[in-house]
């Protein structure tokens, strides 16, 4: 196991606000981590703190054990495409492209050029002039052909059509499989991605919720569905995540993994045990606090 | 399982290399910094011919354009473009450029390299027409572009002026640019009031104590050359300041 990022209490203020709050994690080489969480939850900050675009208020990053901030060493080896990625007015797609390859050293314009004319892109068009998805299939492009040893995808498809959202998860992991390279993804679309993702770190309000193999994630948390009193008997002394009910009837989301036996005995209690994805999971870890007061 | 820290798995190329491709990062689209200044040089000179030949036809006089012509403003024309561009250049290429793992020293190096290297190319070729306009007693027909307002001295001191008023133009204009980026709206509120403070309080120094004859006779005896190394010195100024402003400034959305 190789680390190739270490973050140590890592916090950024902005003014009264703190955007990241004593943040703690490692990225391990050659791994997909999804950076998971809601709007504003400090996904892009943490991005921005690990690539030197931003300067942590307190705490450490070391990447590649040195930090990134103004450090070529580290940032030769880095590509992100925030999705709000400024490209300079006066470019057309062909500029931004024209211009990457010096940048990165394993840029590789075969598969540039592939992309280019799967995702469709006007080559000739200014970038301002572009819809939202062809600007965001430019910086997947740019992603994907730096081949870069850590690459940054912040909310890469946004605007992106069905159709090229799922080219873009098949060209990844076909060019992570023939390539391997660490790749931090942050995204909405948890369900899109979740086969994809090797490891998990769901942020919320700052903080750290989860930081877990996406494999132990993906059965960690189960709904236990049946007659209220059943369940009610199966869950207690459980970490319930989640409760929903109708008359006699409820279904209970608790968290942690269930043995064999437990199951067998939910089956023979007459309870319906259902599998909770990733995304229903992290949506409702990420809810808990706000709705943990509605909870009857 | 042993825990190791990876190293850097591709070395950069050298700190020289690193500037060149952030010089050609700004050319890639040629237009912007070669080709629209010239379209607008060649336009306005076209433009200064007609209004030459005009005068010439009003006065009946064949070169009777030459006193009226020497106080036009057409050779500075793409300095305003230009302006704009050096703005431009902070905005939006320093966070493109970021994207691309450029490191804050890395750019604004490299842009002041294009910088330098666009306004001593362009004050050779202007020296050069100033020279031309000046042994062809104005095109053959009186006019004044290239040697008007105070480009007017020998090819050396008109090099000289004509770099100064380009570095100017992009190192200053830069350098507001990098306090917006730095400091955003409130950076700019301070820097233009403090601006306008700093110029009304020596408005009001000079007047004050009664000195705008020593002040006009100390601006006389510099002569063209002299105040334009003056400005150089506030250039210089401009662009230590932008360095490191830049160094701390984040691309924000």
């Amino acid at each position: 196991m190789s680390i190739v990022i270490e973050a140590r209490g890592l916090t950024k203020n902005f003014g009264k606000f703190t955007a990241v709050d004593n943040v703690s994690f490692t990225i391990e080489q050659n791994r997909i981590y999804g950076l998971l969480g809601r709007n504003g939850a400090g996904k892009t900050t943490i991005m921005q703190l690990l690539t030197g675009q931003d300067f942590a208020s307190s705490g450490d990053i070391a990447v590649f054990g040195q930090s990134p901030v103004e450090n070529a060493n580290v940032l030769a080896n880095v590509s992100f495409i925030k999705e709000s990625q400024k490209y300079p007015d006066n470019f057309k797609a062909k500029h931004v492209f024209a211009a990457a390859p010096s940048f990165f050293a394993n840029w590789s314009q075969e598969l540039a050029d592939q992309l280019i004319v799967e995702f469709r892109v006007p080559m000739g068009r200014d970038v301002k002039k572009m819809s939202r998805g062809q600007v965001s299939a430019v910086g997947v492009i740019l992603g994907l052909a730096s081949r870069a040893p850590i690459t940054f995808f912040d909310e890469p498809y946004l605007g992106l059509d069905a159709v090229s959202r799922q080219l873009f998860y098949d060209r990844l992991l076909e060019d992570y499989a023939e390539h391997p390279r660490t790749i931090i993804l942050s995204t909405h679309l948890i369900d899109e991605v979740s086969d994809l993702l090797e490891h998990v770190i769901l942020i919320d309000e700052g903080r750290i919720l989860i930081d877990s193999n996406a494999e132990d994630l993906r059965g960690s948390a189960s709904t236990v569905v049946g007659k209220s009193r059943d369940v009610a008997a199966f869950v207690e002394g459980r970490d319930v995540i989640h409760r929903d009910g109708i008359g006699g009837l409820s279904s209970v989301t608790i968290n942690g993994q269930l043995s064999q036996a437990e199951r067998v005995a939910a089956v023979e209690a007459g309870l319906e045990l259902v599998p909770v994805s990733l995304q229903q999971l992290i949506v409702r870890l990420s809810s808990l606090e706000t709705s943990e007061g509605t909870v009857k | 399982m042993t825990t190791t820290v990876a190293t850097p798995t591709l070395t950069p190329p050298s700190e020289f290399s690193r500037i060149l491709h952030v010089m050609r990062l700004h050319l890639v689209n040629r237009q912007v910094y070669i080709g629209i200044p010239w379209l607008i040089l060649g336009g306005v000179f076209v433009l200064s011919l007609i209004i030459a030949l005009l005068i010439n036809y009003a006065t009946g006089d064949p070169t009777g354009s030459k006193l009226g012509m020497q106080y036009s403003w057409a050779v500075i024309s793409p300095l305003w473009y230009l302006a704009a561009v050096a703005v431009l250049a902070i905005s939006q290429s320093f966070p493109f450029a970021l994207g691309f793992g450029v490191t804050r020293r890395d750019f604004y190096l490299g842009t002041s390299l294009l910088f330098v290297t666009s306004s001593v190319v362009n004050a050779i070729a202007l020296a050069t027409l100033a020279l031309i306009e000046e042994s062809t007693d104005g095109w053959g027909i009186g006019a004044k572009m290239f040697t008007s307002l105070f480009f007017d001295g020998t090819w050396i001191a008109n090099f000289f002026v004509y770099s100064v008023v380009q570095l100017g133009i992009f190192f200053i204009g830069a350098c507001i640019a990098t306090v917006y980026m730095r400091w955003r709206v409130m950076g700019m509120l301070v820097f233009w009031f403090g601006f306008a403070l700093v110029l009304v309080g020596t408005i009001a120094l000079i007047t004050l104590t009664d000195n705008w004859g020593p002040v006009g006779g100390w601006l006389v005896a510099q002569g063209t050359v002299g105040i334009f190394a003056w400005l150089l010195l506030l250039v210089a100024l401009a662009a230590f300041f932008g360095y490191f402003i830049l160094r701390r400034a984040t691309p924000k959305n």
